[in-house]
């Protein structure tokens, strides 16, 4: 019985900060840019494919991570420049562009390897045994990674020059570029940031689960909500709305069922758009 | 009920007539014009996968069809309908396809809720064949079911696995909605039958993919023999990738009931261990007819064709049907077609197959997943799909 | 003599496609200070913006040491001398004080702020406190600061006195002062005269989007500047 507590709180864990990690790119780019981006979870998809890709070409799994960080800021850079840039003022027309995006993403990724499902090999095989509960371990490693990952970003921007940039030209655009930031160039490099995040994210989930074009619809939405709920406000919005999300639907999931896990997570979105449209951390 | 029908029948039919009188263009066009058959196959949508190979093996029949003379001496022409959309769309498309585009006859392979909902637009108007695993009990006038039904497709793999490997105790897992719920009644019975016990059945949203940490975690505390799993598609692959993950594949088997070689693919050679898929198409099957199929598939569409799977097979056995049956009945009358459907025989991927009840008896394989290829472990002939349609 | 380091020329520019300013024309000398005045609402606030590059121009051309920047960027001026204060949120009120004023240095040092912190303390208490939590006087001491402490050839302040207590506005005149005396030029929009009449080498009047008047500081008295500005 112990064991079996065990696993249920790893699975949540997991669902956690997995959804809290695929959250903080679209939390960069909606949070810090004001563009919804609908394409965010395409470029969890380019992600996960270039893992399959690096798999394919018989190149170690680690290979994946520069490959990814190359497709995303490839395809992100004349994004940011042609596509965003023109709609900064416009969110409404940048979902619209985006959405448009997302669509042109996956029929790119379907020209170059089909329509169908592939997979990605785990690169670390075989459960280890924590307290009474076998757990794979490539999904302990994953956990490990994107918490260090997740910390240092957060470490980052709120300590170092870049970040603090970051922070002011979010806080006050025209300050920004009165005193000498590069406003277009420091957006562009945090959004594609933000895109390369996306990729890395997706090569960690890729050995996870099912590799197909169309996988980036699964993550945007919930990745949506988490920002619902946690507000844009702070990074801690992230976690907590992170939290809030996977906990709840992971927790209501093991104790009743998956639909009702999903249902209550929708449900408890549309209460927060309805009562508190700002999130738990406003700005 | 079936005066009532024919009464419609002849209404209908006078109705018609009406209108070739009152329209002698269209009796003159009518002499070298082509047959219109309409199609139903995921264009879009979760199924969209399975589209291309449909649509190709679609193709492949009606080459066939027209090489030997047509239906009814005239060319097969395609009108493609995409069975992804939502069953309220799908409807209105039915009914453009019937009233607009005047399609003599539709082959659809798609989801039960679209399929109820074209059977409720079309009326019976012209006839429908119906080609994927469903969950049974479709009798809907001038629809003809090609499909594998639960008696043929769970209860002799069922079975075989309890005398194989004494699976006693099962767990049901499947996707929220009609097909899997339906599936999992007639499982329970088939269960129930030879002593076997349900020790845990969960369903999982449609949607959004879902991710099964939880559900194996539950799996592992109930300690079954075997997992029986209709989940589709990603969730398929999504469930059985976690399954092997968590190390369940050494001790538990699993039977899947919408497993083909497009998402084993998918699951991955590593994940696939004590993994049962039963259907009555795999490319695997060794017969000569198989052998010919995939040779004219592949001298059609090359080595880089949409990769062959049961669903397209299905939908290219329904063509031949749906050929068959108009030429047997020598119109797309529907009494006339209703009544030559019993005992009609038909081409099939890998043979012929005979329609009775307006469902087909057929031969069924138990496969076990190698790696993510499938070996067939146990051929079932001649299955009886046990329904009970009028004619 | 000299070119000087800011001329503008006829310009004409505002938001969107209404003019604010018309064909406005004014220069900025070597080490001396050009105060702009006028009335709420003249387009004072306009013309800096313009100067600064946050708003472009319809017509007209800008200079800087006789360059034409007309059309470049604030950040892209800021690189090549000029240092603007806004009037309104002139400081990040995200970041803290000490972040404010070593945003565009790669390390955190202060050493070039020491003078300023010697007359103004209040900045040196609060260093870690956020720069949002500041009253708005404090708030213009520190964009004062921030925009001075780089010894930029040419300031353009919008303001700097609004809120702020007098004996720190005479700390700012004499600031302005001293850096002028070390050749560095100023174009400071002022509502009143207590910190213009005290860094001023000379006027530039508007009213109604246009310049009245332009005169050096000695040819003009008070009484008649002030007439100018309030009428």
């Amino acid at each position: 019985m112990d064991g079996l507590l065990v696993a249920h709180g790893l699975n949540i864990s997991f669902e956690i900060v997995v959804l809290a990690l695929v959250s903080l790119g679209l939390a960069i780019t909606l949070g810090l840019l004001g563009v919804l981006n609908l394409a965010h979870g395409e470029f969890v998809m380019i992600g996960a494919f270039s893992a399959f890709f690096v798999q394919s070409q018989g190149w170690p799994y680690l290979a994946a991570f520069p490959v990814a960080i190359l497709a995303c800021g490839a395809i992100g850079w004349p994004v940011e420049k042609f596509l965003i840039r023109p709609l900064y003022a416009r969110p409404f027309d940048a979902i619209l562009a985006t959405w448009g995006l997302s669509l042109l993403l996956r029929e790119m990724v379907e020209f170059f390897f089909g329509r169908g499902f592939n997979s990605v090999a785990q690169p670390i095989k075989g459960t280890v045994n924590i307290l009474g509960a076998d757990y794979p371990a490539f999904q302990i490693v994953v956990m490990l990674a994107a918490i260090a990952l997740i910390a240092t970003i957060v470490f980052w921007f709120l300590r170092s020059v870049t970040g603090r940039r970051i922070q002011a030209m979010v806080d006050n655009p025209d300050l920004a570029k009165a005193v000498g930031i590069p406003v277009d160039a420091l957006a562009r490099n945090t959004f594609v940031a933000g895109l390369c995040l996306a990729g890395i994210s997706g090569v960690l989930l890729a050995p996870i689960v099912a590799v197909h074009p169309s996988m980036g619809i699964d993550y945007v939405l919930k990745s949506f909500f988490v920002l619902v709920v946690g507000g844009l406000g702070h990074i801690l919005g992230l976690v907590i709305g992170s939290g809030v999300i996977g906990g709840a639907e992971a927790t209501v999931s093991a104790i009743i069922d998956r639909t009702s896990g999903y249902s209550f997570v929708l449900i408890l979105s549309l209460l927060f758009l309805w009562r508190r449209p700002n999130g738990l951390v406003a700005r | 009920m079936n005066t009532q029908l024919k009464r419609r029948e002849v209404l209908a039919g006078m109705a018609g007539g009406a209108a070739l009188l009152s329209s002698p263009a269209v009796l003159r066009a009518a002499g070298n014009e082509a047959i219109k058959m309409g199609t139903f196959f995921s264009l879009t949508g979760p199924a969209s996968l399975f589209g291309p190979t449909q649509t190709a093996c679609t193709a492949l029949a009606v080459d066939q069809i027209n090489a030997m003379g047509g239906i009814l001496g005239k060319q097969v022409e395609i009108v493609a309908g995409d069975g992804g959309l939502s069953p309220a769309e799908a409807a209105q498309a039915a009914i453009r396809m019937t009233l607009q585009d005047k399609v003599d006859f539709i082959v659809g392979s798609h989801n039960s809720a679209v399929r109820q909902s074209i059977i409720a637009a079309i009326k019976g108007r012209v006839p429908y064949v119906y080609t994927p695993l469903y969950e049974g009990g479709e009798c809907a006038p001038n629809t003809y079911v090609t499909a594998d039904t639960p008696q043929q497709q769970v209860k002799p793999a069922l079975n075989a696995l309890n005398e194989m490997y004494g699976t006693q105790k099962v767990y049901l897992i499947g996707n929220d909605y009609v097909w899997p719920q339906k599936l999992n009644e007639r499982a329970k019975e088939y269960i129930a039958a030879f002593g076997g016990e349900i020790v845990g059945e969960e369903y999982a949203p449609l949607g959004p993919g879902n991710k099964f940490d939880d559900a194996v975690t539950r799996i592992r505390a109930a300690a079954p023999d075997l997992v029986f799993i209709s989940l589709v598609g990603g969730d398929n692959v999504n469930f059985n990738r976690s399954f092997a993950g968590f190390g369940l594949d050494s001790s538990i088997r699993r039977l899947s009931v919408l497993l083909e070689e497009l998402t084993l693919f998918g699951i991955g050679a590593e994940n696939s261990d004590g993994l049962f898929s039963s259907m009555s198409y795999f490319t695997a099957v060794e017969s000569p007819e198989n052998d010919a199929f995939k040779s004219q598939y592949a001298a059609k569409f090359g080595a880089d064709g949409p990769p062959l799977s049961m669903l397209g097979a299905d939908a290219y056995s329904g063509t031949h049907c749906a050929a068959a049956l108009l030429n047997a009945a020598g119109s797309n009358d529907a009494s006339a077609v209703m009544s030559a459907s019993n005992g009609l025989s038909y081409t099939t991927a890998t043979g012929t197959a005979v329609m009775t009840n307006r469902h087909v008896n057929k031969d069924i394989y138990l496969a076990e997943c190698n790696g993510v290829a499938f070996d067939i472990v146990k051929s079932f002939k001649g299955v009886a799909h046990g329904e009970t349609c009028s004619v | 003599m000299n070119a000087p380091v800011l001329r503008f020329e006829n310009l004409t520019g505002g938001y969107g496609s209404i003019p604010i300013i018309r064909e406005i024309t004014g220069r900025v000398e070597r080490g001396s200070c050009l105060c702009v005045l006028g009335r709420n609402g003249v387009g004072k606030s306009t013309l800096l913006k313009m100067l600064s590059g946050h708003l472009p121009a319809m017509s007209g051309q800008i200079a800087l040491n006789g360059r034409d920047i007309t059309s470049l960027a604030p950040e892209k001026r800021h690189d090549l001398g000029v240092n603007t204060g806004l009037q309104e949120r002139p400081v990040f009120d995200g970041l803290s004080v000490k972040d404010n004023l070593t945003l565009m240095q790669s390390d955190q040092d202060l050493e070039g702020c020491e003078p300023f912190f010697d007359a103004f303390p209040v900045l040196k208490d609060r260093l870690v406190q956020l720069a949002g939590t500041l009253s708005g006087g404090e708030r213009k001491i520190l964009s004062f600061v921030r925009t001075l402490k780089d010894n930029a050839p040419l300031t353009l302040l919008d303001e700097p006195s609004e809120g702020v207590q007098p004996e720190n506005i005479e700390h700012m005149a004499n600031f302005i002062c001293k850096h002028k005396a070390n050749g560095q030029s100023f174009l400071v929009v002022e509502q009143h005269l207590h910190l213009a009449e005290e860094i001023a080498d000379g006027f530039q009047v508007l009213d109604n989007g246009r310049s009245v008047l332009e005169c050096k500081v000695g040819d003009i008295t008070r009484g008649e500047l002030v007439q100018q500005i309030t009428v």
